[in-house]
């Protein structure tokens, strides 16, 4: 197994993790927690190609890693906005869930 | 910048400009006399402007064009006749009403609508001005406000944009089949029969314009909303309106080369439908509830006559059904008009009103020497010895009975107080439209060529005219008898099986609407998100 | 079908820069509210909105004028190193729609979101307008983008514009809905991404005109094509997964609705469009098609019926975007029955686009429309909206125009789609989403029916109005519905502007 391989899977793995946490668990945090999991799978991913590139002998191909860091600022303030939004929730509820809003008639402004 | 343009132009542009008018509150209050005023440009269009000749404003792509012919002539000029004749009667009619400032947009709306219809000559404005017409006249179905009027609206534009979606699929295929993609309605009935998709577009054609004028069984709806209008809306809905549905079958319909079968089905259900609608039709009792399933029977013979002119390929069944219609528009309308005028009539003149109403009633079923008569008499030509000319005569002795019975009915309604006499604002124009009603149809007769005098008094013509006459009056005369025991059928017969639909109709929406509230909980979406990506991954690796 | 015309090497067109400023002025517009503060927002989106709308217009006048895509090269460097934006119809038309609709909402929220001189600065007048002008530039960018990351990175930014304007009024539910909408979102855009990193290992590129010529059926390619849609699926809220749509777009201010129910969801729209049309129409297959179209239907069906069971006017008008949703992507199945006929797909692309367009603009005016209801009334209970045609004759007047555009009744916007979309459907023999479209027309007519029922009846007891609305904000929500109502009359132009920039790889005109 070589190296762009490896790091291939455990993207793979990673987004997995991360798609599972996102279905299943209740909790907005652990959700957000999930996504960002999701986000590293794809941004590793992103990495194998641009080693890929190297492989073939072209010393590294440059785009890839501009994207990964664009990538990761969208990611964090994603992350930065859902965690404000999940501790106003907190604040004025006493408790941050998504499950109220489940039911047949949400209240409408 | 000549005549024509101007009077084509005017019968579609004043009612619409009197209708942009009544966005402004001032101009909306004091429209209602000047209602009769929208409809005089159609008039004088149908007289001065009759010379098949096409206007565009459009540009090449989407010709928005306008033109008169010769059976949308004659329905334009009745049509008008009897909007004036409307307008006026309006007027006095709703008075001082509330509901007066609606009654007035939605009035121009269809009148607008109504008179466009006949001229329109591409399928774009045509379409447009059909819609327009449904939507003026659902609204007009709702003046009065009340709860059976609610049910009527509600059902009647349900099933007009029924019926407009399937014209508008059969306006589709056509265009999409014609040469050059021409939207001019003339190209029509060579593009249909030069189409791979012939069948399915006169299928969708027919049972479009079939919805809207009434044919059995999907009539239903036009009792509801004629009996539900107020008496100068009904009288416009049962005359001029369902035309439209006439004036698109006469246009768009390859008379002259449509399959045999097609033209058969369609003659047989018209005229089954026409004696159905008899037959429920004395099973009412409200004046203008029977009109309007007299209207529904009128209108199957009409489609009958174009079914047969496309069974035997004879392009002449246009002018014949226009010429038939014509003579309904006015006839029907002044008998509407009547209902509003007796029921304010008491004792000491009711003869006076009565008597014209009940000549211009039994001359639908043709009485000799009323238009009636005329019509059924070439409507003969078409219809011919066989089944069909059976089926007509029975349809005309129906006829006689049922309009007999409603000059009963309407009797009753006469005011209590003996001395009541209807104002003038709604005599004359009723007096106006049934004076219309018996010479205009002997004016298009003699003037229509190949029809003289004495083909119309000659005894034998008299005589076939008459015997059914006879034999409906000694019906009803049975009818009022004998007719007690009759079943009182609810208004609008087979709407009870749509009531059933609609109640059942009641938890297929629960059901949706649980289905919704599954699929919003959040595991349930997330997972539909995961699965509706391997569904397309499938369907692309598996689907090439 | 495969290919963009040969458009190397590419060069910025005259009138590029039109390009760079209708991205930049929102941005610009932006900092400067952030800058000038929370009593400033207001003038500077006022200001800003109406120069945007300038703009767009010259663009659509360029477009026509030379009939080609407008193209700017960043710094002057072409891709696939340098960063294109392109204008072509497509784009011009929904840069127009969005400048008109901004005009429009921000006539309509100037009274809602001010700040009276001596009143203290509020957070809320300042978030709406600069999130506003943050919307509009994020749409812009969507528009303009000519690679898959850039329209990634706008997609994202759509989104955190959105998802605070959902959460305006900080009430505990309409916080929950904003944090669905983010959540699922990111779900969608991660997914996306995934599907742009697999494009860019198989290719080396994500501008979209190169990758159009270098996309070969292969799993790479099928992968990121199936993560990529449902991505935007995802984003566009088209059911079955439309989970976080009713309650964020029920939820919102009047405003925010409108501009979140008309454009945002049109942004990721727009991108399927550029998908499936522009970078891999060799890719999909009918199959996938057919597959897209039937959520397309479901929507329209379920969307519907749930609407008409809604007893709030707000929820009515947000389970009407789920269905008018689902139309948007009837076209896919149409226009490649038409390519795979030998045939122009135009009468599919325009139409559908023209559903976008014309949905844009009868939604906006009905959200705006029930936000000036509910501020009269109280209250937005269909049940009890009687008297509102007394009240509110304009708003009402309103409402059934945007109600018949979104039936499509003629000469609305929506008639001409429609009509568009049956000659497709027709053509090429798919049947079945003429039925669709029919029973759609036929139920969307049912809730504008009963909306536009309840609100003329009169009642005696004249009813106090909880506010007295400026006879303005009316006339700008009836302005918007007329324009959507006579948007059909766009037939009669010259040009179809859609068409501009389209590859159109079979003589025009039919056989």
């Amino acid at each position: 197994m070589n190296v762009p391989t490896l790091f291939g899977l455990c993207g793979a793995v990673l987004v997995g993790l991360g798609l599972y946490g996102l279905v299943v668990s209740p909790q907005p945090l652990r959700k957000i927690l999930a996504f960002n999991l999701v986000g590293s799978g794809v941004f590793l991913l992103f990495g194998v190609v641009a080693r890929r590139g190297a492989a073939l002998g072209m010393g590294g191909d440059p785009v890839p890693q501009a994207l990964v860091i664009t990538g990761i600022v969208v990611a964090f303030s994603a992350t930065a906005l859902a965690v404000a939004l999940v501790l106003r929730l907190h604040d004025m509820t006493g408790a941050a869930t998504l499950a109220p809003a489940d039911a047949d008639e949400p209240p409408v402004a | 910048m000549n005549t024509t343009v101007v009077l084509l132009g005017a019968t579609v542009g004043l009612p619409l400009a009197m209708l942009l008018a009544c966005l402004w509150q001032p101009l909306r209050e004091r429209m209602l006399p000047w209602l009769a005023l929208g409809a005089v440009p159609g008039l004088f269009a149908s007289w001065f402007a009759m010379r098949d000749e096409l206007i565009v404003f459009g540009n090449a792509q989407v010709p928005l064009a306008l033109a008169i012919d010769r059976p949308g002539g004659v329905l334009l000029g009745v049509a008008a006749l009897l909007w004036i004749a409307g307008g006026a009667y309006a007027a006095t009619y709703l008075g001082e009403k509330s509901s007066r400032d609606n009654f007035v947009v939605c009035w121009l709306m269809t009148l607008a609508g109504c008179l466009g219809v006949f001229v329109a000559a591409d399928m774009a404005s045509f379409y447009a001005l059909l819609a327009l017409l449904s939507v003026g006249t659902t609204g007009l179905v709702l003046s009065e406000g009340t709860p059976r009027a609610y049910r009527a609206g509600a059902i009647y534009i349900g099933m007009a944009l029924f019926a407009e979606s399937l014209i508008l699929a059969g306006m589709v295929l056509t265009v999409v089949s014609a040469p050059g993609n021409s939207l001019l309605i003339s190209a029509a009935p060579a593009a249909i029969d030069a189409s791979p998709w012939r069948i399915e577009i006169l299928v969708l054609l027919i049972a479009g314009f079939g919805i809207k004028a009434g044919l059995v069984p999907l009539h239903f709806w036009i009792p509801l909303a004629h009996g539900a209008a107020p008496v100068p809306a009904s009288a416009l809905l049962s005359g001029a309106v369902v035309k439209a549905a006439v004036i698109g079958l006469i246009r768009f319909m390859p008379i002259e080369s449509a399959p045999w079968a097609v033209g058969a089905t369609v003659a047989m259900l018209g005229l089954l439908g026409a004696l159905y609608a008899v037959l429920v039709g004395i099973t009412q009792s409200h004046p203008k509830t029977v009109l309007a399933y007299s209207s529904v029977s009128q209108m199957g013979v009409i489609v009958a006559i174009i079914g047969m002119g496309m069974a035997a390929g004879d392009g002449s069944a246009r002018l014949i059904a226009a010429f038939y219609a014509a003579n309904h528009v006015l006839a029907k309308g002044a008998l509407f008009l009547a209902v509003g005028v007796i029921g304010l009539t008491g004792a000491r003149r009711l003869p006076a009103m009565l008597l014209p109403a009940a000549v211009i009633a039994v001359g639908l079923g043709g009485l000799p020497l009323t238009g009636g008569a005329l019509t059924k008499e070439v409507a003969k030509s078409l219809m011919g010895d066989g089944p069909a000319g059976v089926l007509a005569t029975l349809s005309a002795i129906g006829t006689t009975v049922l309009m007999l019975h409603f000059v009963f009915c309407v009797r009753v309604t006469a005011a209590d107080d003996d001395e009541a006499r209807a104002p003038a604002g709604l005599v004359v124009p009723w007096l106006v439209t049934a004076g219309a009603s018996i010479v205009i149809p002997w004016a298009l007769y003699l003037t229509a060529g190949g029809y003289s005098l004495p083909d119309a008094l000659a005894p034998k013509a008299l005589w076939s005219a008459l015997w059914p006459i006879a034999v409906g009056s000694l019906l009803a005369f049975g009818l009022v008898r004998w007719g007690g025991s009759l079943p009182r059928l609810p208004e609008g017969d087979v709407v009870v099986a749509l009531d059933a639909a609609t109640r059942a109709a009641g938890p297929v929406s629960a059901v949706f609407g649980r289905l919704d509230a599954v699929l919003r909980r959040w595991p349930a979406a997330a997972m539909s998100l995961l699965s509706i990506a391997l569904l397309f991954g499938v369907a692309i690796v598996a689907g090439r | 079908m495969n290919a963009l015309p040969a458009m190397l090497p590419e060069t910025t067109t005259a009138g590029g820069f039109l390009l760079v400023l209708t991205l930049i002025l929102p941005f610009v517009g932006v900092l400067a509210a952030l800058t000038l503060g929370g009593r400033h927002a207001r003038r500077v989106a006022m200001l800003a909105i109406p120069l945007g709308l300038v703009l767009s217009l010259a663009i659509v006048v360029e477009a026509v004028q030379t009939e080609r895509t407008l193209v700017y090269l960043l710094g002057g460097w072409a891709p696939p190193l340098g960063i294109v934006l392109r204008a072509d119809g497509l784009s011009a038309v929904m840069l127009l729609t969005t400048a008109v609709i901004l005009l429009a909402v921000a006539l309509f929220a100037h009274a809602d979101f001010d700040t009276p001189p001596g009143t203290r600065e509020a957070r809320r007048p300042f978030m709406f307008w600069t999130l506003l002008l943050a919307m509009w530039g994020s749409l812009n960018a969507v528009f303009l983008a000519g690679d898959l990351f850039t329209l990634y990175v706008a997609l994202e930014l759509l989104g955190f514009a959105g998802v605070p304007l959902v959460c305006l009024d900080e009430r505990a539910e309409t916080l929950q809905a904003a944090l669905r909408y983010l959540l699922f979102a990111l779900l969608g855009s991660v997914l996306y991404m995934l599907g742009a990193v697999l494009l860019y290992g198989a290719y080396g590129t994500l501008d979209i005109a190169l990758l159009a010529g270098l996309v070969r059926p292969e799993p790479a390619a099928f992968a990121a094509a199936a993560l990529m849609t449902v991505g935007l699926l995802a984003k566009t809220a088209l059911f079955p997964l439309h989970l976080w749509l009713p309650p964020a777009h029920a939820g919102a201010p009047a405003a925010a609705s409108a501009v979140l129910s008309a454009l945002a969801v049109k942004g990721s729209f727009f991108l399927v469009i550029r998908l499936w049309l522009d970078v891999m129409p060799g890719i999909i297959t009918p199959a996938a098609g057919q597959l897209l179209a039937a959520f397309g239907a479901a929507a329209i069906l379920v969307g519907n019926v749930v609407a008409l069971r809604q007893k709030r006017l707000k929820m009515l008008i947000a389970y009407s975007t789920v269905a008018q949703i689902g139309y948007l992507f009837l076209m896919f199945p149409l226009a490649a029955g038409l390519s795979a006929m030998q045939l122009p797909n135009d009468p599919a692309v325009t139409g559908g686009l023209l559903q976008a367009v014309s949905h844009a603009t009868a939604k906006a005016a009905m959200f705006m429309g029930a936000g000036l209801i509910y501020a009269t009334l109280g209250h937005d209970r269909i049940a009890d909206l009687a008297g509102v045609g007394r009240q509110l004759p304009m708003t009402l007047l309103a409402f059934a125009l945007g109600g018949s555009a979104l039936v499509g009744l003629p000469p609305a916007g929506g008639f001409l789609a429609k009509w568009l979309l049956l000659s497709a459907a027709l053509t090429t023999g798919q049947w079945w989403w003429v039925v669709v479209m029919v029973v759609g027309g036929l139920l969307t007519s049912a809730y504008v029916f009963i909306v536009v029922m309840r609100a003329l009846v009169t009642v005696d007891a004249g009813n106090t109005p909880k506010m007295v609305v400026p006879r303005h904000r009316e006339a700008v929500v009836l302005a918007l519905a007329s324009l959507s109502f006579l948007l059909g009359l766009a037939a009669l132009l010259p040009v179809d502007i859609v068409q501009i920039g389209r590859p159109q790889p079979f003589a025009a005109g039919l056989p």
